[in-house]
């Protein structure tokens, strides 16, 4: 069939030489004509049919980053000809994946087969490999507990990384799920003690994955399991050791606002349930053994080695889930909040451990009170048992989030928490005021919407109006603002003030990305291999993204990816393939599969 | 009264200066930094949001833009890079394009090469007017006195002539907003009274420029530095113009310096000298964010008032040594940048001088007004005591 291929591009093409891939077109049996229509053609009926009745042509490829757009035009054209309008055929590079290393042999398959007239989904198939039964998941959240859970329920061996000393990552730290303010710790922790005791879950705290090779259904992964310098099996948590440890530093479980020892237990459900050593604060370990050592002599059990050494481990996988989640926007930069002058602004993380009923204040929620540090001699702030709850609570919400400087993103479950915290504050202290300062307010979920009406009955100010100035005025804190809707500027007295703080990947997500070759989006997150029809792929196989680390999302958004990620797992284990890199396919092969299938 | 939309008054203010009005997603950052914004008169989201809506009319009868002084707080905390200080400020110039009932401030805004060609085409008319003048009459090498080259009672006459026409414009166009403000756009009753009882703003906010101060507390500029400097370039100006008006006669007598007038005018070319250089100099380096976009007016009105500010001093210093047919020339050049800037005044951001005390003092009787309707209650339902 005579076949005319027209170029056109809705953008400048990162790494696509659109001149190249036309010549190669030029040379694909069958076609007529070439055009290159270039950026943000507007294609004319008119000419298109002269072109189309000149060159006789039978089928037309649009090629292109979102070819689609273009589609209606040509289609009027090959109707007005008489021509068979089904056979417009798209070529869509951005569809399917021209880009990275291989974009321009990706590129050229794509237009080549659509020239042939068969679809690129059904040609370009990469062959399967044998895969290695076993599963690693980086990161061990609620989405990789899940995972894991899931995984090996059905018989297949699972190795569980995480890079703290316990799993359960931030959900482990919450009071209550939104929009049914169940306790977090109910559904987590029991899932958190199967992980701690399947016999199907290897489990590898303190570990971090330093290298990955090898190809999907066999990958060959080396983890570096750092120190705990407790032994799991023997411990106890018998408490003896850190009653006697003389360091004292800001808890990360807690988010800062209470102290813990150098030998210390996240938090008493910890999975698994054994005391660590924090090496990069213990005094034995930072004068190599020649000062303290008290814990070590206190123990009963005996099972307190600080000479311990980190150790690494061999595992060969066939499939990896990334499932690393995310961390708060650093805020000390976002002045106008005056987060860290002003000692009760606190980000949301800390709010949620301040109010968690495990949590240093039992879940009271009081402000911040004056104490002169013995050591220093300097002021600080700190919760503490005298603490007053606070008589009225500013939450801000979008604190970085939509915001150019910062995130231009939506952090999606912010919104949600913050109408969390007035009810949990609504509901611990009587007579308090409590003020919601919101852009616009994205409940999306099941049950959201509703939610956010019942916290505005229940007595909540919900303004619509973004504040952008805390200040202090003799010891008082006024945050002021707009609101909107009632056509008011409004000053407000305030005893503390909850930042919504936006979310940013974790930490080690650019080194992954860069050891396992998967791409990140403009704003950092993983990419998925397609939003839509596969969210928990990315483009190498055998790797698989769930939970936070893909982009926002909320607990049973990532519980549900959790779980599709490990049908995906199961799927390769069972059928005994695993889908092979789309990039293991030459161009010659796929134009060779194409030629093939276009006699048939 | 039927509410008129015009969908493209976004696109139109853009040729004003404001690019960035659609990227606003009212969030009310800016109006909550805003050190002016208060109960009666917020902005700058509203103004963003009365543009975003298309309703011109509205906006020409609103105070807002003239209230702001442009710290900039609200564009460097925008989350939408919007920039809300900028959008205040094309509205001003905007607002005097609505204000003068001629159009000329229009094409002015909207097009450089007319207001340059303009400019050319009276320093043109005046050049040769000055020349013909001159050499019809008198002479080269003489300076003031029989037979000079400009008489100081012709140029008195002169300053007078081109003076008056400057002033029907501005009463005109003041007339025009107040008009605009307190006729069409408040839709309360306003006793006659109040105009009196305010009355002293006028000359409270000419002279002090208060309001502007109030803006360098957020700045946090060392010396209130944009304040003072504008002030001094304010006050220069309107000394030079004062003795330019009356006292002509007396500053272009003789070699000798009349020290009762001329100590005036070197205090006023002291001001006049250092506020232009400074506010050149920040629009040249663009060293905070009021100065990151100059409207080509902005250059048209700071370049030529610092060629007028030194061809005078240049012309008083040969007077004064001597060299009469330099000072008659630097004279004639003068008087040709002089004659333009006075005529541009009432269509430029000049026009400035007389709005913005004219708007503080309009806002106080609106104020007033109101809180005499008691519509300005704090009906807020919380007070924590």
């Amino acid at each position: 069939m005579r076949t005319g291929v027209y170029f056109c591009q809705m953008e400048e093409s990162r790494n696509l030489n659109i001149d190249s891939i036309a010549k190669y077109s030029a040379n694909l049996p069958e076609v007529e004509t070439v055009q290159i229509l270039g950026l943000k053609p507007h294609p004319e009926v008119k000419i298109l049919c002269e072109q189309i009745k000149s060159n006789n042509l039978g089928r037309i490829v649009i090629a292109g980053d979102m070819p689609g757009y273009f589609k209606p035009v040509f289609t009027k054209a090959m109707a007005m000809t008489g021509g068979n309008t089904n056979e417009i055929r798209l070529a869509s590079f951005q569809e399917h994946g021209a880009r990275g290393e291989n974009a321009m042999d990706r590129a050229k398959a794509i237009v080549a087969c659509a020239t042939m007239g068969v679809p690129f989904s059904l040609v370009a198939v990469p062959g399967g490999n044998p895969v290695n039964h076993s599963t690693l998941i980086i990161g061990s959240g609620i989405a990789g507990i899940q995972s894991a859970l899931e995984i090996a329920n059905a018989g297949k061996q699972v190795y569980l990384v995480e890079q703290t000393g316990t799993i359960g990552g931030h959900m482990a730290m919450f009071d209550k799920t939104f929009p049914t303010l169940d306790c977090a710790a109910c559904i987590l922790t029991p899932k958190m003690v199967s992980v701690g005791q399947h016999e199907m879950i290897r489990l590898l705290t303190k570990s971090k994955v330093v290298a990955v090779t090898g190809k999907p259904g066999s990958y060959r992964v080396k983890i570096k399991q750092s120190a705990r310098y407790v032994d799991i099996k023997s411990c106890v948590a018998c408490n003896q050791c850190s009653e006697v440890c003389p360091v004292k530093v800001e808890s990360e479980f807690d988010a800062g606002i209470s102290l813990r020892k150098a030998i210390y237990i996240p938090f008493p459900q910890a999975v698994p349930n054994a005391y660590l050593v924090d090496e990069i604060n213990c005094t034995y370990i930072l004068s190599e053994g020649k000062k303290c050592g008290t814990c070590m002599k206190k123990c009963p059990k005996e099972c307190i080695n600080l000479n311990e050494i980190d150790r690494t481990i061999d595992i060969e996988v066939g499939n990896i889930i990334l499932a690393t989640g995310y961390e708060l926007l650093d805020i000390s930069k976002i002045e106008q909040y005056g987060y860290g002058t002003y000692p009760n602004v606190l980000t949301s993380l800390e709010f949620e451990r301040l109010t968690n009923a495990s949590g240093t204040t039992g879940g009271r929620i009081i402000t911040k009170t004056k104490h002169i540090n013995k050591k220093t001699q300097k002021e600080e702030w700190i919760f503490s048992p005298e603490g007053i709850p606070p008589r009225s609570v500013a939450l801000i919400h979008c604190v970085g989030s939509r915001n150019k400087k910062y995130n231009p993103y939506c952090s999606r479950v912010c919104c949600m928490y913050s109408l969390k915290f007035a009810h949990l504050i609504k509901e611990k202290i009587p007579n308090v005021t409590v003020y919601e300062f919101y852009i616009d307010m994205r409940a999306f979920g099941k049950g959201y919407e509703e939610f956010a009406e019942r916290i505005k009955q229940e007595g909540t100010f919900v303004i619509r109006g973004h504040t952008a100035s805390v200040a202090m005025n003799n010891g008082q804190m006024i945050v002021r603002g707009e609101d909107i809707f009632n056509d008011k500027l409004v000053e407000f007295k305030v005893d503390m003030v909850v930042l919504a703080v936006g979310l940013i990947p974790a930490h080690g997500t650019e080194e992954l990305s860069r050891m396992l070759g998967i791409q990140r989006d403009t704003d950092g997150w993983f990419s998925e291999l397609d939003y839509n029809g596969s969210p928990t792929d990315t483009d190498k196989g055998g790797i698989y993204v769930a939970g936070m680390c893909q982009a926002p999302k909320d607990i049973p958004d990532t519980v549900a990816q959790a779980s599709a990620v490990a049908a995906g797992v199961l799927r390769s284990l069972t059928s005994g393939k695993g889908i092979g890199h789309l990039s293991s396919l030459s161009l010659s092969e796929i134009e060779e599969r194409a030629k093939n299938m276009h006699t048939i | 009264m039927a509410i008129r939309v015009n969908p493209r008054f976004i696109d139109d203010l853009e040729r004003f200066g404001a690019e960035d009005v659609k990227m606003c997603y009212q969030c009310g950052d800016c109006s909550t930094v805003c050190p002016h914004a208060d109960d009666v008169y917020k902005f700058p989201r509203k103004s963003m949001r009365l543009l975003q809506m298309g309703l011109a009319r509205k906006i020409e009868t609103t105070l807002e833009p003239w209230l702001c002084y442009y710290c900039g707080q609200c564009s460097t905390q925008c989350p939408r890079e919007a920039d809300p200080g900028e959008t205040m400020m094309s509205l001003r110039r905007w607002l005097i394009s609505r204000y003068d009932f001629t159009g000329i401030a229009r094409q002015f805004f909207k097009s450089r090469i007319t207001e340059v060609l303009a400019i050319f085409l009276i320093a043109l008319l005046t050049g040769i007017f000055l020349l013909y003048y001159g050499f019809s009459g008198g002479s080269i090498h003489i300076y003031d006195g029989e037979g000079a080259f400009l008489p100081s009672p012709f140029i008195h006459k002169f300053d007078l002539t081109v003076g008056s026409i400057l002033a029907i414009f501005l009463v005109i166009n003041a007339i025009r907003m107040w008009y605009l403000v307190m006729i069409k756009g408040t839709k309360f009753a306003v006793p006659w009274w109040l105009y009196l009882k305010e009355l002293y703003q006028l000359p409270w906010h000419f002279f002090t420029q208060k309001r502007y101060s109030e803006c360098e507390k957020k700045r946090e500029h060392p010396f209130f530095m944009p304040w003072f400097i504008h002030l001094g370039l304010m006050l220069g100006y309107v000394t030079m113009l004062v003795l330019v008006m009356v006292f002509v006669e007396q500053l272009q007598s003789g070699p000798a310096i009349q020290w009762s007038v001329h100590i005036f005018g070197y205090l006023a070319s002291i001001g006049l000298i250092a506020g232009t250089i400074y506010f050149i100099r920040n629009r040249v380096k663009k060293n905070y964010v009021q100065y990151k976009k100059s409207h080509g007016t902005d250059w048209v009105f700071v370049i030529l008032l610092f060629l007028i500010v030194l061809t005078g001093i240049t012309q008083h210093v040969f007077h004064r040594t001597g060299l009469y047919e330099w000072a008659n020339i630097t004279y004639v050049i003068h008087l040709i940048c002089v004659v333009p800037w006075l005529l541009r005044m009432p269509f430029s951001k000049w026009a400035h001088l007389i709005y913005r005390p004219l708007a503080m003092y309009l806002a106080a009787i609106r104020r007033d007004a109101l809180a005499l309707q008691e519509k300005l209650i704090y009906s807020y339902p919380i007070n924590i005591k």
